[in-house]
């Protein structure tokens, strides 16, 4: 072994041994992902929630929470194009009983925004609610962000996202044809203005962009009922399949690698979750996460 | 101001309260969070007499929808033209405005014979299917002025001032967000829209308005095609005032009355039932009774009113207005003139659509708006869909429960989902995954049908860059497809988008 070759392979050796401990750090302390089962949405919902160390570890008094669902489409709940009701509910609830100063949910939907606020069930299901707003989105509210991503430079992302103090991400777990499943990574699309359709074309890295910019601070991930085909939109109650579960985590990529497999999927079969986890967004690889039922 | 107009007079009392109303439902005329809407303006012109002529002539079927329009007419042979002073919005704000604009003397060439020509030219046109009441029927221009011109410009102005709240207060507007979100809820329009012939339907409303320079009531008296139809069927009315004529002595009837004398004959053709002469008659004279003949009607009952003249030439324009002002005919028509859900032939839709404008307000997508010629006269103010700017949305079936004639049926949701619009056609030249070789597949993700009517083939290919990669190329399955156009709205490309929407009747070809 020359000088040249000692340098390089300690060198090596360093930067190896720099990876290996944080694996060390990862590895102690595992992405956990909970998940509920019963009949009861509300309830599976705070069980899962309390899995992973319950509201209050996230929302402290005072705080201001943003809860996104998933009220993209102009569906009914028993269409599973959108997160049902309950489960929002129970979040808002949960957010409430900590103490939180406002939760705001809201959605940049698809279609008529008055359709799907309505037909979702999310707005009636939260109304009269103290502290808890359901609005529509206003375009003055969006605010240019400099995004340091490998696609997205620059985008509108929705004020209220920017200044909330804690992200709960609140997706349906559905199919889609462009990414196959649409999950956490995805639903953070919501809170994004101006051409959605034109990160289509490198989807992948524009939403690893985005949940690097934008972090969930908590993912629950409703999957009471999945949409198993024709998603997003779906429509066909023959297409939806009833699971009962409720999924969280504080690890997005970790929840949605976890819900892929509800779809008979791997979560190296999807690009976005591959694209996120490189990112260092989150544990992929199943056999490191533990997954904890409740 | 006179010392009696202080006074609360009934037909006044009446006007307002239809105007209100009238306003109310021009406001409830949207989604406000319910599949159906009970109440909407259509009430207005299913009682429009007008309309209920027009369509009787041109659809040649009768409607339930329109049984009030009829019922107004057949009070008219009794009561005369009471529709116009007591009901007619635009009247009440003709007589509203009036009193701030100055007159000069009355236009001798409006009166006379000019309303019958207006008003039988309109009949036999569409006795010929070509239903024109719309563009001249009196609600038909409030209301379009108020969806086309008023409403927007109000709401771009009240959410200009809300936004340029936000620019100075930032998050503190949250604090004014009751207020706002009241007048939002209930009033403002939701989205901002701006329509072609915004204008037109101003200078419309506004010329109506300017007429009251020369004289009172003067597009009332003059020129309204709803007025001179009441008023005719009204000339043999028993409900009458008397005298007929002026006192020798008095002449303060003629001078307080808007729309009846004529020299110092009163004439049924023209009151309107205002009975301000009634209220300003010093000697008690004035009356409005029941009688069934007078001796000065025999005299005017052998008058063949309007006369043969109006109705020649009226049949001749008529035919004119129906068959020969820029209507085309076989082959179709490249006019892209894609019509509401549910809307059969364009010729039954001409017979029946009366162009109020009310389905572009309820459009909740504000995907309707008015053709303006590109259909030739007979398209003017008519709705059409273009997808660019908005799309029909999958669960509502709100345009066909606001049409008044059930132009755009009235169709149970179930129905209208299935309901052609046209078809969306891939322009491969020009979309991304076929022409660029780049993944979207945006349409597809909106496609609302429940098995998607746009589908896509997934192919590899080897990319301009000379890599490999898995493209997903977008096609459409003509029979499930509705053009609803959604696809065409959110194709990502700038300006010509990559699927279109046309108009195709026949579906099998």
């Amino acid at each position: 072994m020359n000088r040249r070759e000692f340098l390089k392979y300690s060198g090596l050796l360093l930067m190896m041994s720099r990876f290996l401990g944080e694996r060390a750090g990862a590895a102690a302390e595992p992405s956990v992902v909970a998940v509920a089962e019963g009949k009861d949405y509300g309830a599976i919902t705070k069980r899962a929630v309390n899995a992973v160390g319950g509201i209050g570890r996230f929302v402290k008094a005072g705080n201001t929470v943003v809860v996104k669902p998933n009220m993209g489409w102009d569906r009914r709940p028993e269409q599973a194009a959108t997160t049902h009701p309950a489960v929002v509910k129970a979040i808002a609830e949960e957010c409430v009983k900590a103490g939180a100063k406002r939760v705001r949910v809201f959605d940049n939907p698809c279609n008529d925004m008055r359709r799907c606020y309505e037909d979702s069930g999310i707005q009636a299901a939260l109304k009269g609610m103290k502290n808890v707003e359901v609005r529509y989105i206003e375009d003055e509210r969006y605010k240019k962000v400099k995004i340091k991503g490998t696609f997205l430079k620059e985008w509108e992302i929705y004020g209220d996202a920017l200044s909330a103090d804690v992200i709960i991400n609140a997706p349906i777990a559905k199919h889609h044809s462009l990414t196959q499943v649409t999950l956490a990574l995805k639903n953070m699309m919501g809170v994004m203005g101006g051409d959605r359709g034109f990160i289509h074309r490198q989807i992948e890295d524009a939403l690893a962009d985005l949940n690097s910019t934008v972090k969930s601070h908590l993912v629950v991930i409703d999957a009471t009922r999945i949409l198993t085909a024709h998603g997003p939109t779906g429509g066909s109650l023959a297409d939806v399949k009833v699971l009962n579960k409720v999924i969280a985590s504080t690890d997005i990529v970790a929840a949605d690698a976890y819900a892929t497999g509800l779809f008979g999927l791997k979560p190296h079969d999807i690009p976005i979750t591959v694209a996120a986890a490189k990112r260092g967004l989150g544990e992929i690889d199943l056999s490191r996460i533990k997954v904890v039922h409740v | 101001m006179r010392k009696d107009d202080m006074k609360p007079k009934p037909s006044r009392v009446s006007q307002i309260l239809f105007l209100a109303f009238f306003l109310f439902l021009f406001v409830t005329t949207d989604y406000r969070g319910k599949d159906e809407i009970s109440v909407a303006m259509n009430a207005f012109f299913r009682m429009d007499p007008l309309v209920a002529a027009s369509h009787l002539l041109s659809a040649k079927t009768f409607t339930i929808l329109l049984l009030p329009g009829l019922l107004v007419l057949f009070f008219a042979l009794f009561l005369g033209r009471f529709f116009c002073g007591w009901i007619c919005p635009l009247g009440t704000v003709i007589d509203l405005v009036t009193g701030w604009i100055r007159k000069s003397r009355p236009l001798l060439f409006l009166r006379g014979r000019l309303k019958y020509y207006v008003l039988f030219t309109i009949l036999f046109a569409a006795l010929f299917n070509m239903n024109l009441a719309g563009i001249l029927d009196p609600m038909a221009i409030l209301v379009r002025f108020l969806t086309f011109a008023f409403y927007p410009l109000f709401g771009f102005l009240a959410k200009s001032g809300w936004v340029g709240l936000y620019r100075v207060m930032g998050d503190a507007r949250d604090y004014l967000e009751p207020g706002y979100g009241f007048l939002k809820t209930y009033i403002l329009p939701f989205r901002d829209t701006f329509y072609p012939l915004a204008l037109v339907s101003l200078l419309f409303f506004g010329g109506v308005l300017f007429l009251e320079r020369f004289e009172r009531r003067n597009w009332c008296r003059n020129l309204c095609p709803a007025g001179a139809l009441l008023g005719l069927l009204g000339r043999f009315a028993p409900f009458r005032r008397m005298p007929p004529r002026l006192c020798t002595d008095c002449g303060i009837c003629a001078e307080r009355c808007p729309t009846a004398f004529e020299g110092d004959a009163h004439t049924k053709t023209g009151c309107i039932l205002c009975m301000d002469c009634v209220r300003a008659c010093t000697q008690g004279r004035a009356r409005f009774s029941f009688r069934l003949r007078l001796r000065s009607d025999k005299a005017g009952a052998r008058r063949f009113e309007p006369g043969r003249r109006v109705f020649v030439t009226s049949l001749l324009s008529g035919l004119f207005f129906s068959r020969m002002v820029g209507r085309r005919t076989a082959p179709q028509p490249e006019t892209g003139l894609l019509r509401p859900p549910g809307v059969g032939s364009e010729g039954a839709f001409l017979e029946r659509c009366v162009r109020c404008g009310e389905c572009m307000k309820v459009c909740l997508r504000s995907a309707l708006y008015p053709v303006s010629l590109q259909a030739g006269l007979y398209g003017l103010y008519t709705p059409m869909l273009v997808p660019r700017l908005g799309y029909c949305e999958y669960n509502c079936s709100l345009c066909g429960q606001v049409c008044p004639t059930g132009a755009i049926p009235k169709l149970p949701i179930e129905e209208k989902k299935k309901a052609v619009i046209g078809i969306a056609v891939v322009d491969k030249n020009h979309c991304l995954p076929h022409a660029k070789k780049m993944n979207c597949m945006v349409c597809e993700e909106h496609c609302p049908i429940p098995d998607k009517a746009i589908r896509f083939e997934t192919v590899r290919e080897r990319g301009y860059d000379g890599r490999e990669i898995v493209l997903k190329k977008p096609y459409v399955v003509d029979a499930a497809c509705t053009g609803c156009g959604i696809c065409e709205y959110v194709c990502p490309l700038e300006e010509k988008a990559g699927i279109v929407v046309f108009k195709k009747t026949n579906r099998k070809v």
